[in-house]
């Protein structure tokens, strides 16, 4: 057995010569025997937990980070593969179980003191964030922003550099005319089969997060050097629990339950300085479900293939952290479809169960591109954002990353929670008729673009 | 096989000029625009597009190449963060064209999904003088006796005539769009295999045709359908690319009298065969132990995406 290093365990218990030589030994100049550890192929307990250690240390040693994840998904076994858009009954649940998430209804404080109109900026002024959407006083008759009496004294915080506050009204018309356009004016042929959602609200939906984002990138820098990606992969392979192997010829052994999420959202945005923290890193907001059966009874199903770690780029992109994700919920999701079967209280588990799958794998792949992993746990807060609709409806998440640690060693002394704000789904619309949208809804349109305005405080 | 353009000028009564009309020079010469900025982000764009989009290690071409021009409209839209009035335009992908015409007893056609369209709410300013557009009344159109100039066209039997508003609107757009100048025309060739894909002539002939076609509609729509000289011209630009290479035109229809060849004719503006960069590699080329070509992107040539946002702007800026 060869020595490792200049490692020196004493193991009490060991001390042979201690009858013999009398007083206390003064150790040696060098070490009389090669270090006691143990062995590194026997079947025992012992050299397994050595394996892993010395699997970690290479690991913690690995030069880049694609090193890094390549030696992390290196081995390959059968997982179980997480779909965030899922039918399952009470998913959201179970993906808080396996991620250990908090869900907290409702937006996250800063944003919920942004929206009430003027009165507050004083309060959001240290949360960096733009000040709220006033009309601007040449701006369209239709402004319905004017009541919000834009003409008191606040002065825009000093680090927005007297930006001028966006005007809802042109971002509502904006808006109007993404969906009519798509849904009224341009000539389509008729959808294929099931596939509504890429007929008129994939489209309307990149329209929309395109042209809003381009014409608020003047009040939020971050997005002036931000990239937009249409149907990128998301994907994140991690460990939660332990289970015992049921049959094959590793029959009896306990291994780490793994699992997969290989996501493909509408539309991200990525930047290259991540958002700000919301809550600090060790804070306790709720708690995480316990779930006593088997992932297999959700029902999650197991398949072996390549364990990757994707953010939407390589690693080598400068826009590696993430801002905002769009998800389209697919036909087979409707809600239509979920009021026939009488299930309406699944439809916003759905919503739930997307933001917090998605957001969930993206947060953490970005942090597995700044080198954390379960063993190196993250050192900061990953924030990230995302809207979940199927072109009506919308449902915005806010999620943040706080820890990586969950498989079974790890998870043990972290005390530590992931934590995901989420808010039920909103219509953004009543109907579209004759190149008119009726009912529209201001609040959702506030919220969208509170979320593409969110930037760190330095900017 | 698809008429080249010297074919098409004649379909299209066009007189070709080399090289991009002064005013979209004179956007890309501007300083104030800030353009050297944006050469290193429209090179991230393009590495980001040819290298580090997918999980694998290289993508291909029916991936990079829309993913490429999305990243660059990117760009070019974030442009409206410092001029606000950019934002009166829209994309329309998958839209569809259809425009009839007479010419010299002839009658054509073009339909078709002219690839991705963006409309603005303005129209592009004549970018031709009233002087040229009259010098061009003396340019005689080239002839291909004896070939007959239809050749390779496809020659279908036509029922309706699509011009007419009916329910068949041939703009693509029903009655009341806002966004209802056609602006610019893209046009990828994003098809793996090199078969599919259409040659540089043959894509500039298609810009044309397209350019041209939506360029008639839309006159037709503002000035009604006898055939006439255009006191407003109208102006259609056109781009289209493989992914490396680009090809930019700006086309100004100054009449819609097409069954005679003389008179005043239309102007065609071409730049082609630009290349935005030499080469892509993903994976490090290795010979012999040594580094014979390194992953990147080489030889980025920075004036062809200034002419691709001179030519998003322009009509704006």
């Amino acid at each position: 057995m060869a020595a490792l290093g200049t490692r020196r365990l004493l193991r009490p218990g060991r001390r042979w010569f201690s009858g013999t030589v009398p007083g206390a030994p003064s150790p040696p100049a060098s070490p009389l025997y090669p270090p006691v550890v143990a062995s590194i192929t026997a079947k025992s307990k012992a050299a397994k937990a050595r394996r892993l250690q010395r699997f970690n240390q290479r690991v913690h040693e690995a030069a880049t980070v694609e090193e890094k994840l390549r030696l992390y998904g290196k081995l390959q076994r059968p997982k179980y593969m997480v779909y965030p858009q899922t039918f399952a009954l009470n998913a959201d649940r179970w993906y808080r179980s396996f991620t250990k998430t908090v869900l907290v209804p409702g937006m996250p404080p800063r944003a919920a003191a942004a929206k009430p109109p003027v009165a507050t900026a004083g309060a959001t002024s240290e949360t960096g964030r733009a000040p709220e959407p006033r009309a601007e006083a040449p701006g369209p008759a239709e402004v319905a922003g004017n009541a919000e009496a834009p003409g008191t004294a606040k002065t825009p915080e000093p680090s927005a550099g007297a930006a001028p506050c966006p005007d809802i009204g042109e971002l509502r018309s904006l808006a109007c005319d993404a969906l009519l356009q798509e849904s009224f004016y341009q000539n389509k042929k008729r959808p294929f089969l099931y596939r509504d959602q890429d007929h008129t609200p994939g489209p309307f939906l990149t329209q929309l997060v395109s042209t809003l984002a381009a014409s608020l990138s003047g009040h939020n820098p971050l997005l002036a050097s931000s990239s937009l990606d249409l149907n990128p992969e998301v994907n994140y392979y991690w460990h939660h629990g332990e289970e015992v192997v049921v049959h094959g010829h590793r029959k009896g052994r306990v291994d780490p339950v793994r699992f997969q999420i290989d996501d493909n959202p509408h539309l991200q945005i990525r930047v290259p300085k991540q958002l700000p923290e919301v809550v600090p890193l060790e804070s306790d907001l709720g708690d995480v479900p316990v779930i006593d059966h088997k992932p297999s009874k959700l029902p999650l199903f197991k398949k072996q293939y390549e364990n990757k770690v994707f953010i939407g780029t390589k690693v080598a992109d400068p826009c590696c952290y993430g801002h905002t994700q769009v998800h389209l919920l697919p036909d087979r999701l409707k809600r239509e479809r979920f009021i026939k079967e009488r299930l309406e209280d699944q439809i916003e588990v759905v919503y739930r169960s997307n933001g917090i799958a998605s957001l969930f794998a993206w947060t953490a792949a970005q942090a597995m591109y700044q080198g954390f992993w379960n063993e190196a746990d993250v050192n900061r807060p990953f924030v990230s954002q995302a809207v979940v609709t199927d072109g009506k409806y919308f449902a915005f998440f806010c999620y943040q990353l706080n820890t990586l640690a969950l498989n079974a060693e790890t998870i043990k002394n972290n005390p530590r929670k992931n934590i995901c704000w989420g808010t039920d789904s909103k219509p953004l619309y009543d109907v579209v008729e004759d190149g008119n949208v009726k009912g529209f809804n201001d609040e959702v349109l506030l919220q969208l673009v509170h979320f593409l305005l969110n930037r760190p405080k330095e900017l | 096989v698809f008429p080249g353009v010297r074919q098409a000028q004649w379909l299209t009564k066009t007189k070709l000029v080399e090289g991009l009309p002064p005013a979209v020079q004179g956007i890309m010469d501007n300083p104030a625009l800030g353009l050297q900025e944006l050469e290193e982000r429209a090179k991230h764009m393009v590495s980001h597009a040819r290298l580090w989009d997918t999980a694998e290690a290289a993508p291909r071409r029916e991936r990079y190449c829309p993913k490429l021009f999305e990243n660059l409209i990117h760009i070019c839209r974030l442009m409206s963060g410092k001029y606000p009035s950019l934002s009166k335009r829209m994309l329309a992908r998958n839209c569809r064209i259809a425009a009839t015409w007479e010419r010299e007893s002839i009658l054509l056609q073009v339909r078709g999904l002219s690839g991705i369209l963006m409309n603005s709410m303005s129209l592009i300013a004549p970018v031709a003088s009233k002087e040229e557009i009259l010098a061009t009344k003396e340019h005689v159109l080239e002839t291909f006796y004896p070939i007959a100039p239809t050749i390779d066209l496809q020659e279908v039997n036509v029922y309706k005539e699509l011009n007419d508003t009916g329910h068949m609107c041939p703009l693509g757009f029903r009655d009341g769009y806002p966004y209802s100048h056609p602006h610019t025309l893209f046009f990828l060739e994003s098809a793996n295999v090199r078969t599919d894909r259409f040659r540089p002539e043959q894509l500039r002939a298609k810009m044309l045709m397209f350019a041209f076609g939506n360029a008639l509609a839309k006159a037709k729509a503002l000035h009604g359908n006898d055939p006439k000289v255009l006191e407003q011209p109208v102006v259609v630009q056109s781009i289209g690319t493989d992914g490396q290479l680009f090809q930019f035109m700006v086309f100004q229809l100054n009449t819609t009298d097409l069954v005679s060849s003389d008179g005043v004719k239309n102007l065609v503006w071409i730049d082609s065969d630009q290349n935005l960069y030499e080469r892509a590699q993903c994976v490090p080329e290795v010979k012999k132990g040594v580094v014979t070509k390194p992953a990147g992107i080489s030889g980025f040539q920075p004036d062809t995406f200034k002419k691709f946002l001179a030519l998003y702007l322009h009509g704006t800026v």
